[in-house]
């Protein structure tokens, strides 16, 4: 077999409609998980055993099984609950897309919670006290001093985990969606040339990766910039 | 050092030894998915069967080889083949123009054609009297089919306005058929005949479309196909096949898993 650069070329426009599905998937999932694991990670903190355990267990679970296993669960095994398929939830399981999109939310939500959580463990415990000495109160306290540093502090951490959630959106082509991924096997198919197609595919990851590792490297810039 | 040599080129030679075949007979290596019922897939007790590996064990066999089958999925097959993973692929794979630019096929020794399977409730009519599909008909439903198969290039080309679900195995889409995550699903009649629409505790399906097998997409059959720049072998292949036909063993295959026989005349 020899190598056809010509195939990268005409398999890029094609490409890019999966692109438009592939980014959607990717935003939807990393901001609303980004939202729930704040909620996740102040039950987390908390000192009250009703709040806290049951997070541990949902943070156990999705960053102990596979996402394709949870993908599987939730696009095949859902349906087979009578009270889904026949309830107004089937409104939203029935759709592919809702379902990669939801389990790569849990998913986001489990891992941030726990790289948030890293963060607030390592705000100095004295500006804290520092706070209280000052007269603000718990809330305040979180609010204006160990959120905004254990965000700096997550950071780094959040990133990597940024750039997962990107390769992790790959797996919706397993459940009929045609994202990036789902196109390349299509076209590999009428084309039988998997080198060059799946070679064309990892460009887009790559740049994608790259404007968010950039992104990520401005965004420390600027909070770090009264650092030094 | 002339010791370390020395084991070396003892390890080497075992080594040899050990990868040399046992046999001086020609091994055939036959690639497929190993999980398409009934045509190729392993059964209860872990033996590969199918009317697909019936076939290739025949042939193999009138043509004096050995075989060994390789188990690889459906749409790495044709990657796998070209980078000589095996030799033949024997895995219901139909004879197709776009495909023979890179293969060689044998003669067919089964038929290919899909129908499309909907709910009897639905009343869905979608093809006209002389079995063309009406397209507005389609518009709004949700058809499964096979990722990267016939059903995908004849849907492409026929059904613009249908929204397309690509599945891996058959099996998803039976399912989701059920489910009523989708409202068609294109597939291998004879399959699906089986394996669905005659299994247990199946009720509300029928075929809503003629047997659909333009000849531009789903090929002259399924047949086995090979390298290009064998023709030896295709023509030893070819007289096992027709001979199979002739002397009624094909006829013995296809009533093994049908009721009926599923090469073409």
């Amino acid at each position: 077999m020899t190598f056809d650069g010509s195939l990268i070329i005409d398999s890029l426009p094609r490409l890019m409609d999966g692109l438009w599905i592939t980014l959607r998937l990717y935003v939807l999932a990393l901001t609303c998980g980004t939202t729930l694991a704040i909620a996740l990670v102040l039950m987390r903190i908390s000192s009250k055993k009703y709040l806290s355990w049951p997070v541990m267990g949902y943070i156990y679970f999705f960053r102990g099984t596979p996402i394709l296993v949870q993908l599987f669960i939730i696009y095949y095994g859902l349906p087979q609950l009578e009270f889904i398929r026949t309830g107004p939830l089937w409104t939203f399981f029935r759709e592919p897309f809702f379902c990669a999109w939801f389990a790569l939310t849990l998913n986001v939500a489990a891992y941030t919670a726990e790289i948030f959580r890293g963060g607030i463990l390592g705000v100095n415990s004295g500006l804290v006290e520092a706070s209280k000495a000052l007269g603000m109160t718990y809330t305040q306290t979180f609010r204006k001093v160990t959120a905004p540093i254990a965000f700096k502090l997550s950071l780094p951490a959040y990133s990597n985990e940024m750039i997962s959630v990107l390769k992790a959106t790959a797996l919706a082509s397993t459940v009929t969606i045609f994202d990036v991924t789902g196109v390349a096997r299509k076209i590999v198919a009428e084309t039988f040339a998997p080198y060059e197609i799946f070679l064309s595919a990892a460009i887009i990851y790559l740049v994608l990766a790259w404007v968010i590792q950039n992104g990520v490297r401005h965004l420390e810039r600027r909070i770090s910039r009264y650092a030094n | 050092m002339k010791s370390i040599f020395g084991i070396a080129l003892a390890a080497g030679m075992s080594l040899a030894i050990l990868i040399a075949p046992a046999a001086r007979a020609e091994t055939i290596r036959v690639g497929t998915t190993c999980t398409y019922f009934p045509f190729n897939f392993k059964d209860s007790d872990g033996n590969l069967s199918g009317y697909d590996v019936d076939v290739a064990n025949e042939v193999v066999k009138r043509i004096g080889a050995e075989i060994e089958f390789v188990c690889q999925a459906w749409d790495g097959l044709i990657p796998a083949i070209l980078s000589e993973k095996f030799d033949l692929i024997v895995a219901s794979m139909s004879i197709t123009p776009d495909r023979q630019k890179k293969l060689d096929f044998s003669v067919p020794y089964r038929i290919s054609e899909g129908r499309i399977i909907g709910r009897t409730d639905a009343n869905h009519n979608l093809f006209n009297e002389d079995g063309t599909p009406i397209v507005e008909a389609f518009e709004g439903l949700r058809l499964g089919l096979p990722r990267s198969s016939v059903y995908d290039r004849w849907t492409d080309a026929f059904l613009p306005k249908v929204e397309i679900l690509g599945y891996d195995s058959p099996d998803s889409m039976y399912l989701d058929l059920q489910n009523g995550r989708v409202d068609l699903i294109f597939t291998n009649p004879m399959k699906a005949h089986l394996s669905f629409l005659a299994a247990d505790g199946i009720e509300g399906y029928e075929f809503v479309s003629p047997a659909i097998n333009e000849q531009d997409y789903f090929g002259t059959g399924a047949g086995i196909a090979l390298r290009k720049g064998n023709e030896d072998l295709q023509a030893r292949l070819d007289e096992a096949l027709v001979a199979m036909r002739e002397d009624g063993t094909l006829d013995e295959f296809s009533l093994r898993y049908f009721p009926f026989t599923i090469y073409p005349e």
